[in-house]
């Protein structure tokens, strides 16, 4: 097995997961600036970055292995989290292309893909897999296409059909969510799906995100961040789940706050897909503990700004509120009021 | 934690006719009584039906007039949708379908319909009658009918479940979650809602 890899971490029942300081510093933290509000904040996705986490097209990294057993585990229990409508079929092998290439070509010695025509094999070395099927021919592979990679990949993935004007959500594999169900939102518009969201849909966020969209090119990817907080390294903090971590929330205190309470941070990615000219929606989630946040001198200090005035509509929607003002009194302490260079970067190369 | 001004729920229009339809089906999920000025904007040579779901089982003599319309009457409206879904794969183009009822109803109707191949110039849905809702549980998948309060115990899992303003027209219901997932037990006031 190869070694940059660490199988045996949980994220659930024991909560075996940790960072290690490589990963901690990779993180892609979400707050260019002392305060938070939703807006369009959509960049190409180009490699490079800040951090590390942005150099590859889907991020492969320390966790890949023990998330992918998270994810089985979690279908295995709940098959309806992968679902994807009928017509989306072409959608499906584009998905599968494109994170087969995408690997093979940012992670040479842990994946490849050889091609004779559509008889194609695909060797996954972290994972042990190696299969040889043929592109567009379902029945080869053990499972449909997008199931069948997105099981080797980190993240959460979704499926938007384009038409009449607007994208559906036609399909996804959905176990790593912050608390949204696939199953409930399968077949919804853009402003449909978003619905719940405070105060963005007023702001025009949802207009103008739709509009960018729907023009979105083929090899021109782009890319946001957005976060929320989660209780413990869970990854499974859906809907579905919500009575059995519910009462994770109630858990903080001052003693346990800094190991407890991990910044949860979506780096999400949008492709054109070229025979279906549908979008994946790729919901890549990191979890970062705030002892470890706080290790970073810029990122602790500016958590803590973050949090003292967030908005309270924000606060409720992403469910901080039993344990805000827990966090916010951990971090001030470490902050010292002087002014912090705007972005995201750590500022530093060592802990 | 609940959060209100959400968009996903559907509005309505008051029921209109169309008149690029060749034949018109009328369907309720109750003793409908079509306003006489709605059928009188129509072409003579339209046909006219009317199918309305009674809740009562001592009914189906088959079809007759009423209002201008070849009227049926059905038991339930599950009997209604059976019907509906065996005359639709029967249907050429130039059918319009109006669906009116509760909003679980109109919904049903609107699925089927597209199941069926129609489109959404096909059909037209308005919501009458009481705002009580159909709710998904989240966590168990199990539908509870008819609801007019705040919160309700799920027919399936016994969640205490607040009924959300999200609206997913696929299970033409809305969504339920477990309101003292964080402390259970505690429970807001029960009120009705959704009258
Ligand atoms: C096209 C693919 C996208 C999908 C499938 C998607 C899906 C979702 C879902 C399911 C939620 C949670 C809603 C709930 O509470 O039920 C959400 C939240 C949100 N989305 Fe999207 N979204 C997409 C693209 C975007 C884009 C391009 C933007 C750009 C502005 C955006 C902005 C937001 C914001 C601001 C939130 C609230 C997040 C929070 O506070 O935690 N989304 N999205």
């Amino acid at each position: 097995m190869n070694q940059r890899f660490k199988p045996a971490e949980t994220f659930r029942r024991d909560f075996t997961f940790r960072n290690s300081d490589e990963a901690v510093l990779r993180f892609p933290f979400p707050f260019p600036e002392d305060s938070y509000m939703y807006s369009v904040n959509i960049e190409p996705h180009t490699p490079g970055g800040p951090t590390a986490a942005f150099q590859a097209a889907f991020d492969v990294d320390e966790h890949y292995v023990a998330e992918c057993a998270e994810r089985a585990i979690v279908l295995e229990e709940d098959p309806g989290r992968c679902k994807v409508l009928p017509h989306m079929m072409a959608a499906q092998w584009d998905t599968l292309e494109l994170i087969m290439e995408s690997f093979a070509r940012d992670y040479p010695q842990d994946f490849s893909l050889t091609k004779e025509g559509t008889n194609w094999v695909w060797e996954n070395r972290p994972l042990g897999i190696k299969q040889s099927f043929v592109f567009g021919d379902a029945k080869t592979l053990p499972c449909e296409p997008f199931e069948y990679i997105t099981r080797q990949a980190q993240g959460d993935f979704t499926l938007q059909d384009q038409r009449e004007d607007n994208l559906f959500v036609d399909g996804g594999m959905v176990t790593t969510q912050a608390d949204w169900s696939l199953e409930f939102n399968i077949g919804m518009t853009f402003h449909e799906w978003h619905g719940p969201v405070p105060l963005a849909h007023q702001l025009g966020v949802f207009d103008r995100a739709l509009k960018f969209l729907m023009r979105l090119q083929y090899g021109q990817p782009v890319r946001r961040l957005n976060w929320t907080m989660t209780i413990n390294p869970r990854l499974d903090t859906s809907p579905e789940n919500y009575p059995l971590w519910g009462t994770d929330r109630t858990t903080v205190t001052p003693e346990n706050v800094a190991e407890k309470v991990f910044l949860r941070v979506e780096l999400q990615t949008l492709f054109r897909l070229p025979r279906s000219n549908a979008i994946l929606f790729g919901i890549r989630c990191y979890l970062l503990s705030v002892a470890d946040i706080a290790r970073v001198e810029k990122w602790g200090k500016r958590l803590h700004r973050v949090l003292l005035d967030l908005p309270t509509e924000l606060q409720d929607y992403k469910g901080l509120t039993r344990y805000r003002q827990t966090v916010v009194d951990y971090l001030a302490p470490l902050d010292d009021g002087a002014p912090l260079p705007s972005g995201i970067a750590p500022g530093q190369t060592a802990l | 934690m609940p959060v209100s001004g959400i968009v996903s729920r559907p509005t309505y229009e008051a029921l209109a006719i169309d008149p690029a339809g060749r034949r018109h089906l009328f369907v309720a999920d109750h003793a409908f009584e079509p306003d006489p000025g709605v059928f009188a904007a129509l072409p003579s040579e339209a046909p006219v039906e009317l199918w309305r779901a009674l809740a009562e089982a001592r009914v189906g003599s088959g079809a007759g007039p009423r209002a201008n319309a070849l009227a049926r009457d059905f038991r339930s409206t599950t009997q209604l949708l059976d019907a509906l879904a065996y005359r639709l794969e029967r249907e050429r183009v130039g059918l319009r379908l109006y669906a009116v009822g509760l909003e679980s109803f109109v919904w049903d109707v609107a699925r089927l319909a597209r199941g069926l191949g129609m489109d959404s110039s096909e059909y037209r849905l308005s919501h009458v009658g009481s705002n009580r809702r159909r709710v998904y549980c989240v966590h168990c998948r199990a539908i509870t009918e008819n609801v007019a309060t705040n919160v309700v115990a799920c027919s399936g899992c016994g969640a205490n479940l607040f009924v959300r303003d999200h609206f997913s027209r696929r299970l033409a219901a809305f969504m339920g979650f477990q309101i003292d997932a964080e402390a259970p037990g505690e429970v807001p006031p029960i009120e009705e809602a959704f009258p």
